[in-house]
């Protein structure tokens, strides 16, 4: 072993302080008490075990066995994933300026202790190795093998939280316990619960948490705020009891032809929104009142009168479309549908249409009642055909 | 996905399809004579158009993900108790049962994150019965559902609330 890792050897002494035979944790924590590594069985595993099950670090320890696995089956071809390597570099830096201070990282690997210790070490020592050189080669599989099931099953109560990407790693037994398959089960769960929180952590906004447990907590707020979202706009949508009384907008809408064009275009199959509450008056009285704002909105300006329409839950059709929408709906829901004369209306003849269905819940039949319109006396015919309100 | 802007069969197209349908029909009945409604009946209209959204939602995505499925199977079983009183009770005694008995087993592995876990299966509908992978996994086309779902009845609103 030692010839073999002679090369890794000399590049962790040249990082390492060159005291040959100090066993693994003093070289790791140089200078710090290692109050969690009071173990002072000179088996390097067990140490290396303790250390990262003790280290509750914010990165996946389960990337750490990532780690491993990309650091060793490379086989003498270091030099292909310096990239990898450098992470794995700075993730143990992180990992073990977490475990123990600055010292430590700078102590990161050591050199080789007796046969079994190495295999820990040498793991160590080729994640080093890419701060020397950035390559690495292969160190004696079974080495890499013991190692890295010695880590795996350490992490495996260890807290893990969201990792970088990591590549899909090949299940390689390790140390002590080999073949168990709860262990790798475990990691490959960590491995996928960590994928899903990457995608979610794209989905949600503000998901610049590095915690798991932060991030749920962003999800679940968010997941709130997208219910709670819901239902407040379907609360909008009906008018609510703070109804909505859209008089006329300043705001310039289409020219006067266009609307009724959009209107009648958009009539038949608008959708129109409950309108309550704005006139306090009773059913008929509401109606002509209707009428008589919308009659004084089109003296003015056409683009008004539609927008109180509309807030009305009302539109403009010709009065053909709207006899043919009436016709055709008297056969499906057979609405009820009124005609209301405005007297003063601006435009031609037209028809205030609405249309209401016969009553939700109750069995009563709907009626048609009818009430011509009857054409206007201003000259404004700028409106050729009949322009009626309806609502469908 | 195609490349057009206006996927015809995206989520949101076929949201926004059966949503507006559910609109009309739920519009349609009310008499614009009704002047200010009683807040019950505000409240029975607001339900009525929440589960509509809910409902066309769901059924745009199908029975693919386990959220939307169980969103679909409470609402009938919401709409049969309405219907039916008696089925009522019998029918959820039976869902809390067998949502009981899968739920134990897939939450043992949790790490830390117990609780959130928790408040998540809660939210999201159907949530009760999975671990936490395919809770995350749920969840985040939830989400996206849900976006979706705001952004259509957000503009909705806006176009017909003109001022």
């Amino acid at each position: 072993m030692q010839p073999a890792c002679s090369r890794e050897m000399q590049a962790m002494d040249s990082l390492l302080n060159p005291t040959h035979h100090l066993p693994l944790q003093d070289l790791q924590i140089h200078g710090h008490p290692p109050p969690q590594f009071d173990n002072p069985t000179p088996s390097h595993d067990d140490f290396l075990e303790q250390m990262l099950s003790t280290a509750s670090f914010p990165l996946s320890s389960s990337s750490w066995s990532d780690i491993d696995d990309n650091a060793f089956p490379q086989g003498g071809d270091g030099g292909s994933n310096p990239f990898q390597a450098m992470k794995m570099m700075m993730m143990m830096q992180q990992q073990l300026l977490v475990a123990g201070g600055p010292s430590a990282a700078a102590t990161g690997g050591t050199h080789q202790g007796g046969g079994e210790g190495s295999n820990s070490i040498t793991s160590m020592q080729a994640l080093f190795n890419g701060f020397g050189d950035g390559s690495f080669s292969h160190p004696q599989p079974s080495f890499g093998a013991d190692s890295k099931t010695d880590i795996n099953q350490s992490q495996g109560p260890a807290a893990t939280t969201a990792a970088p990407e990591k590549p899909k790693q090949k299940v390689r037994a390790r140390r002590g316990q080999a073949t168990d398959p709860h262990s790798i089960a475990e990691r490959l769960r960590r491995v996928r619960i960590a994928e899903r929180m990457k995608a979610l952590q794209e989905l949600v906004p503000n998901a610049n948490k590095t915690d798991k447990a932060s991030m749920l907590d962003e999800i679940i707020d968010y997941v709130k705020f997208l219910q709670l979202q819901v239902k407040v706009l379907s609360m909008s949508r009906l008018g609510g009891a703070a109804a909505v009384a859209p008089l006329v907008a300043d705001m310039p809408s289409e020219g006067g032809g266009d609307c009724v064009q959009t209107s009648a275009n958009g009539g038949g199959v608008s959708l129109p929104r409950n309108s309550n509450g704005d006139q306090p008056s009773s059913a008929n009285d509401s109606l002509t009142v209707t009428e008589h704002q919308v009659a004084k909105l089109m003296e003015e300006d056409m683009g008004s009168a539609m927008q109180y329409l509309q807030g009305k839950g009302l539109c403009l059709m010709p009065i053909s479309l709207a006899t043919a929408i009436s016709t055709a709906n008297s056969h499906s829901r057979s609405p009820m549908i009124n005609h209301v004369n405005p007297n003063n209306g601006a435009n031609g003849n037209h028809l205030l249409l609405q249309s209401s269905g016969g009553g939700g819940d109750g069995p009563s039949s709907p009626s048609m009642s009818v009430l011509t319109v009857q054409s206007a006396t201003l000259g404004n015919g700028g409106v050729d055909g009949a322009a009626s309100v309806s609502k469908p | 996905m195609d490349s057009q802007l206006l996927n015809p069969t995206s989520l949101k197209s076929r949201f926004t399809a059966r949503f507006l349908r559910a609109l009309t029909k739920i519009n349609a009945p009310n008499p614009i004579s009704s002047s200010s409604p009683t807040p019950r009946e505000i409240f029975q209209r607001y339900r009525r158009i929440k589960v509509a959204a809910d409902k066309s939602m769901a059924y745009s995505v199908r029975s693919r993900t386990t959220w939307s499925r169980a969103t679909l199977s409470r609402l009938r079983t919401r709409s049969r108790h309405r219907r039916l009183a008696s089925f009522g009770p019998r029918s959820s005694v039976t869902t809390a049962a067998v949502l009981k008995k899968t739920s134990s087993h897939g939450k043992e592995n949790e790490g830390g994150l117990g609780v959130q876990a928790g408040e998540l299966r809660e939210l999201v509908p159907g949530g009760e019965a999975m671990d936490l992978c395919n809770l995350l996994d749920e969840t985040a086309h939830y989400i996206k559902c849900l976006t979706t779902q705001v952004q259509v009845m957000k503009t909705i609103a806006n176009l017909y609330s003109l001022e």
